[in-house]
């Protein structure tokens, strides 16, 4: 709509630099209106029309008073929009964040509701009611990179006091709230962590005004937000640990369990995972014992059979380099069993 | 939009009032006068609420605006197809509550109908039923006004 109005405009040049030109009816009408279109325009986002737009109106009649067609303007009335202070901001983590003590992040996301560009100050409150355990808050930081992932070096830390840059409305910025967990901290128990944000230029109760502090000297108002949002991040401390036990059968050539030459030693390796949380990449290795040799083929998890070679499924054996097996991530209260044969030399 | 646009605006305005209007006709017999009012909805103590039309002052997105035009015949003659053509501001769309009689405008001025006659063209070719955010002017006809009649146009719009 307002493309096709703007297209009118270098008409519009062209009759100013003639000034002489005959004066036509229909032309000034199109003219008078695509004035109001074009000055009015400004993009509307989902904050509504950008502060500090002006909104202009002018009416034009056109009428026959016998003696031929007339047209004449009204004048032209201008208000101006105001800034409306609004934001959100809401947790990015979809549960508690699982944690050991130590380094921990949680994530938000904040978006400028209203419509001017405005900054927000930032928060953050590790005391919250109902906690197990308080953290210490390290920093707050901006996802300089976009990624969504806390990445030390890349994502800009705030200093104090904690503010965003001015935001233009509708920019979605994702904050980073970097924690430390206690030593003390134990499996199972949980703690949040509230992030405020709030309009620099003020927040309070909607329709709040802040007189002149608006874009280019308007008015700034508080929106049904408050110009203040709250939202809270969990943590949960998961505490695991792997205990590896390992076990011997001897079957010896006589049927008995007699370790002499030509014995088969059989070997079961069992990991046990305990704790609420889960560990990554366990990978449980051994020697082939001196005095012994490896038996192909019977490297076995959970009684399923792995291949001795490098390939597709999670172990390896070989004399030399002893057995492997890759249990990738493991969640606590699981148990599994490697098995494996030698002969005694 | 930039500044140069707004600026060869004011002076094409200029141009229009001191060049070609008065310049090649002398003033007509008709004024025309217009105002913006916002529309405020104040709560009585018995928590009743009444709406009242105020100066535009905070205004923001959502807010009501009402638009008015006042006319007047100021001279001795009859005049006749008076016709009074308002296109709305980018920034505002016409209030859904706006008279269903109104004569429309849904393509910058072209064509003209009541809003429920007036249909949307996609690119595609599909259409639609136009909506109060479709409109771009608004439109007035009156036959005539008799010397020394006047009257008061209004219509109501939403800040976008």
């Amino acid at each position: 709509m307002a493309n096709a109005f703007i297209t009118t405009l270098p008409v519009l040049a062209r009759g100013m630099d003639k000034k002489s030109a005959p004066f036509r009816p229909h032309s000034l009408l199109a003219a008078a209106a695509s004035a109001a279109l074009v000055l009015g325009s400004a993009p509307a986002g989902a904050a509504g029309v950008t502060a500090g737009t002006l909104i202009e109106n002018t009416a034009v009649a056109s009428y026959d008073d016998g003696a031929g067609a007339r047209t004449i303007n009204s004048n032209t009335v201008t208000v101006r929009v105001d800034e409306l202070l609004d934001v959100t901001l809401t947790s990015l983590d979809p549960g508690p964040v699982a944690t050991g003590p130590g380094e921990a992040v949680l994530r938000f996301e904040l978006t400028n509701q209203g419509n001017g560009p405005e900054a927000f100050r930032l928060i953050a409150n590790p005391a919250v009611a109902g906690n197990d355990f308080d953290v210490t808050v390290t920093a707050i930081a901006i996802d300089r990179n976009g990624n969504g992932t806390y990445d030390a070096g890349v994502d800009e830390l705030l200093g104090a006091p904690q503010l965003t840059a001015e935001l233009a409305p509708d920019t979605v910025l994702t904050l980073f709230v970097l924690v430390e967990v206690p030593a003390g901290a134990t499996d199972t128990q949980t703690s949040a962590v509230e992030l405020v944000a709030e309009a620099v230029t003020g927040n309070g109760a909607p329709g709040t005004v802040f007189a002149g502090a608006g874009v280019d000297g308007g008015d700034a108002i508080v929106g049904t937000t408050e110009a203040r949002a709250l939202a809270r991040g969990n943590l949960e401390v998961g505490v695991t640990a792997v205990a590896l036990t390992k076990a011997v059968t001897l079957r010896d050539p006589f049927g008995g369990t007699g370790a002499v030459p030509g014995t088969i030693a059989s070997f079961t390796i069992t990991a046990t995972v305990s704790g609420s949380g889960s560990v990554a990449d366990l990978v449980v290795t051994d020697a082939i014992p001196a005095g012994t040799t490896y038996a192909p083929g019977s490297l076995a998890l959970d009684g399923t059979p792995l291949t001795d070679a490098a390939d597709a499924d999670a172990g390896t054996a070989a004399q030399a380099d002893g057995i492997r097996v890759d249990l990738g991530d493991v969640a606590g209260g699981s148990t599994h069993a490697i098995t494996f044969d030698v002969a005694i030399d | 939009m930039n500044s140069f646009a707004k600026f060869a605006i004011l002076i094409a305005a200029t141009a229009l009032g001191a060049g070609a209007v008065q310049a090649q006709q002398p003033a007509g017999p008709v004024s025309l006068s217009g105002d913006v009012k916002a529309v405020k909805i104040v709560t009585a103590a018995d928590g009743s609420e009444r709406t009242e039309l105020v100066e535009p002052g905070t205004i923001v997105p959502g807010d009501r605006l009402i638009f008015g035009t006042d006319y007047a015949n100021t001279g001795s003659e009859i005049v006749t197809d008076f016709i009074v053509t308002n296109p709305l501001p980018a920034a505002v769309r016409l209030a859904p509550d706006a008279d269903p009689e109104l004569t429309v405008s849904i393509d910058g001025g072209k064509s003209w109908g009541r809003l429920a006659e007036l249909k949307v063209t996609a690119p595609d070719g599909t259409q639609r039923a136009a909506t109060h955010e479709d409109v771009t002017h608004v439109r007035w006809v009156l036959a005539s006004i008799a010397p020394g009649a006047k009257g008061r146009l209004t219509y109501p719009a939403i800040i976008r």
